[in-house]
């Protein structure tokens, strides 16, 4: 999506028709509007929204004053008046206009709120247009408003976009963006599809496959409780941990607190890494004796065969290292190697077929050729053995006592905390510990229901495969058990589908989060995007990696560089290739509306951030005010600026108000008193 | 099934023509309904299913 331009008609402060050209190419993506205070900036921002969606953000206040004031006041009571959004922009190859409009008659001097409608037209090749039958729909399928909120906002507010509690709603939208919701759908969906397939093949299958259906019906109802109490599980355990991190950011805050959770920090990481290394340990011992364990019972095996085999030899019980191939050749040819002639029933010829049954089969020769071969090495495997079983049981016992020594040390700080004198300490303390004691009963039961899950699905895998083989007379069940199968075989891939990708996108964003907020930021901290799309600040403190308490500029700068991974990576995913195949070159591609794009930052980090918001998409509609905007940040921007505009305020109060806005030399109003009425007046300056 | 280094490119080659046709268009069914919270696919996904296997 690419916007052209914008006009406005009587829309709150705007009087009159106004239109702003956006158009605007990759090399200059950047639109860049002034305004003072007040002057209609976060109007114009929610002039899109609305437009697009029929609403306005909270923060803007009398939202039913929707035609201009001085409009509303000259129209005679019983009259009517327009008040419109008109916006023109191309999406995935097609040129659109776009109009939400609502006439409004006036019954007293209240505005009542207006219902607008909404109309939608593409331009076809030709030039002529066409009306789109349900333009809402369309508008919902070219961006869903929830995906809105990373591509209009405002700097000052997008911080809430990283606020924690805030990210189980964000990570929906970016599901969507990065085409995960609609797999995650498919395979919600699907099951039902199977069921109604499956209603036939149960009805007309015959008695072997109807039962094997009803059975695989069963565990798909299993399957699903099983899905849908994880679901809840891990939204609950989100919400535990949420709160278990906030507790503990006031106990690292908490001036007499602080050093001992900052201490039981420090050991909490080292007992996970000592905890994970005997667990590592104790596998390493388990695939050890699973592979070469049997070793140790063969202690004097090697010397036993050795001598049985001697004794058989001896015995003339075991084949002698003659083949029994060579004595039929020398027979077959009447001669000896000695060369005594071998006639038929001549005593010669009775001896060396005497050697005949004494000779061993090749194949019995090398059997025991690899036996003896065998025996030699056997001692010193078991004594390999030995030593490796002792290495590990030293290491899981080192690793043993390292736990049990970080377990006291974290107990005893956990201790200190709740012996605190200070009641707050301990209350913080206490509330942590139930947090704790609450997480570790979900996750008990997070891993239960898992392993349950897992089980269920290789069960229907395996009725499946049974469903396959069962004998179908019917042809209509026939049908059903194709379309089942077929059903069933693009679950399973859209399952691992979902699976690569969700890992793929997890850390393709967190790369590039980090990049874009390494460029930014002065700090040394690294944002985390965790593998539920949870966002966090981290900072190495000694190295343990602890959570930053994030300031309101910080957070405006994780916000923005999330908005710009997140813009990034919707356009990149969208030219690789991919099961939903060939997709438009623009597909993936929106534009930034910016208000107040420097929120409350100072002076350096508006410098970089305007630096880095040249970059962030192929569009960008930055709108600033003058003390914003001016100085270093318009320096950075210029140089990617295809259009400049001020929304010049007209002010109906006295008095030397009037102001000046100074861009490349000339000097271009920027509030002006004395008007008739109070409205806002967009000026192109380029 | 999975493996660690497989790619969706790996899970697509791995169909049948059927099961790729089926598994795009069910993509393409749900993307266009994206915006609709309540969407009941059912007959859509039915009707795809029963266009690749008549």
């Amino acid at each position: 999506m690419r916007i052209h331009s914008i006009k406005l008609t009587n829309f709150r402060q705007f009087n009159g028709e106004q239109t702003f050209n956006l158009r605007s190419d990759t090399l200059k993506p950047v639109s860049l509007i002034f305004g003072a205070n007040g002057a209609g900036k976060t109007t114009l921002l929610n002039a899109f929204t609305w437009a697009l969606y029929g609403s306005m953000s909270d923060d803007v206040e009398e939202q039913d004053r929707m035609v201009t004031d001085i409009v509303w006041r000259s129209l005679p009571t019983g009259g009517s008046t327009e008040v419109a959004v008109e916006l023109t922009f191309d999406h995935e190859g097609h040129d659109y206009r776009l109009l939400r409009r609502a006439e409004v008659r006036k019954l007293s001097d209240d505005q009542q709120r207006p219902s607008p409608e909404v109309q939608l037209w593409t331009t076809k090749a030709d030039g002529s247009s066409e009306t789109v039958g349900a333009p809402q729909e369309r508008i919902y399928s070219i961006l869903p408003r929830g995906v809105s909120r990373f591509f209009f906002f405002n700097g000052e507010r997008i911080e809430k976009l990283v606020q924690k509690g805030a990210y189980s709603e964000v990570q929906k939208d970016i599901k969507v963006l990065l085409d995960l919701e609609q797999v995650e759908r498919a395979i919600d969906h699907l099951p039902k599809v199977d069921r109604r397939l499956t209603a036939d093949l149960k009805k007309h299958g015959g008695e072997k496959a109807s039962e094997i259906q009803t059975a695989i019906d069963d565990l798909r109802e299993r399957e699903t409780a099983s899905r849908d109490e994880l679901k809840v599980l891990e939204g609950d355990l989100a919400t535990l941990n949420e709160e278990r991190e906030s507790v503990t950011e006031l106990l690292r805050q908490h001036a007499s607190a602080a050093p001992i959770q900052k201490q039981r920090d420090a050991v909490v990481k080292q007992l996970d890494e000592a905890r994970t290394g005997k667990s590592a340990a104790i596998l390493e011992r388990a695939s050890l004796i699973a592979s070469r364990g049997f070793l140790a019972f063969t202690d004097d095996l090697a010397k036993k065969t050795t001598d049985m085999a001697t004794a058989l030899y001896q015995k003339g019980a075991l084949p002698a290292p003659l083949k029994r191939e060579f004595v039929d050749q020398l027979l077959d040819d009447g001669r000896c190697i000695c060369g005594t002639p071998l006639a038929e029933h001549t005593e010669p010829w009775e001896k060396v077929k005497d050697w005949r049954q004494r000779a061993g089969l090749q194949a019995v020769e090398t059997a025991w050729q690899q036996l003896s071969g065998q025996i030699a090495p056997l001692s010193g495997a078991r004594l390999e053995l030995h030593e490796s079983l002792q290495a590990i049981v030293k290491r899981i016992s080192l690793e043993g006592d390292r736990v049990s020594r970080l377990e006291e040390t974290k107990s005893e700080l956990d201790g200190q905390l709740m012996d605190s004198r200070l009641e707050d300490v301990q209350q913080l303390e206490s509330k942590r510990i139930d947090l704790d004691s609450r997480i570790s009963v979900k996750l008990q039961r997070t891993g239960s229901v898992k392993a349950s899950f897992e089980q269920i699905k290789k069960e229907i895998v395996q009725k499946t495969v049974e469903r396959s083989n069962a004998e179908v007379t019917d042809e209509l069940a026939a049908k059903a058990r194709a379309r089942s199968d077929l059903v069933q075989s693009v679950r399973r891939a859209l399952e691992e589908i979902l699976a690569i990708r969700s890992e793929d996108m997890r850390s393709r964003l967190d790369a590039e989060l980090k990049d874009v907020f390494g460029k930014i930021t002065i700090k040394p901290y690294i944002p985390r995007l965790s593998e539920s799309f949870g966002l966090a600040l981290y900072q190495n403190v000694n190295g343990v990696e602890l959570a930053v308490p994030k300031s309101t500029g910080e957070n405006q700068i994780l916000s923005l560089s999330f908005v710009a991974a997140v813009s990034k990576l919707a356009r990149e995913i969208r030219k690789e290739r991919r099961a939903e195949g060939e997709l438009p070159s623009d597909a993936g591609t929106y534009p930034i509306v910016m208000d107040a794009a420097f929120g409350s930052l100072d002076h350096k980090y508006q410098q970089e951030v305007s630096r880095a918001l040249a970059q962030m998409a192929p569009q960008l509609v930055v709108l600033v005010s003058k003390s914003q905007g001016l100085g270093q940040v318009i320096g950075e921007l210029m140089p990617y600026v295809s259009h400049l505009g001020v929304i010049v305020t007209h002010t109906t109060a006295e008095g030397d108000v009037s102001d000046d806005i100074e861009l490349e030399g000339i000097a271009h109003p920027y509030v002006r008193s004395s008007a008739d009425s109070d409205h806002a007046e967009l000026t192109v300056i380029k | 099934m999975t493996t660690a280094n497989r790619t969706e490119q790996d899970v697509l080659q791995a169909l049948t023509d059927e099961e790729r046709r089926l598994l795009k268009r069910v993509l393409e069914i749900e993307r266009a309904k994206l915006h609709i919270s309540a969407y009941e696919a059912t007959d859509d996904l039915l009707g795809a299913v029963k266009e690749i296997l008549p």
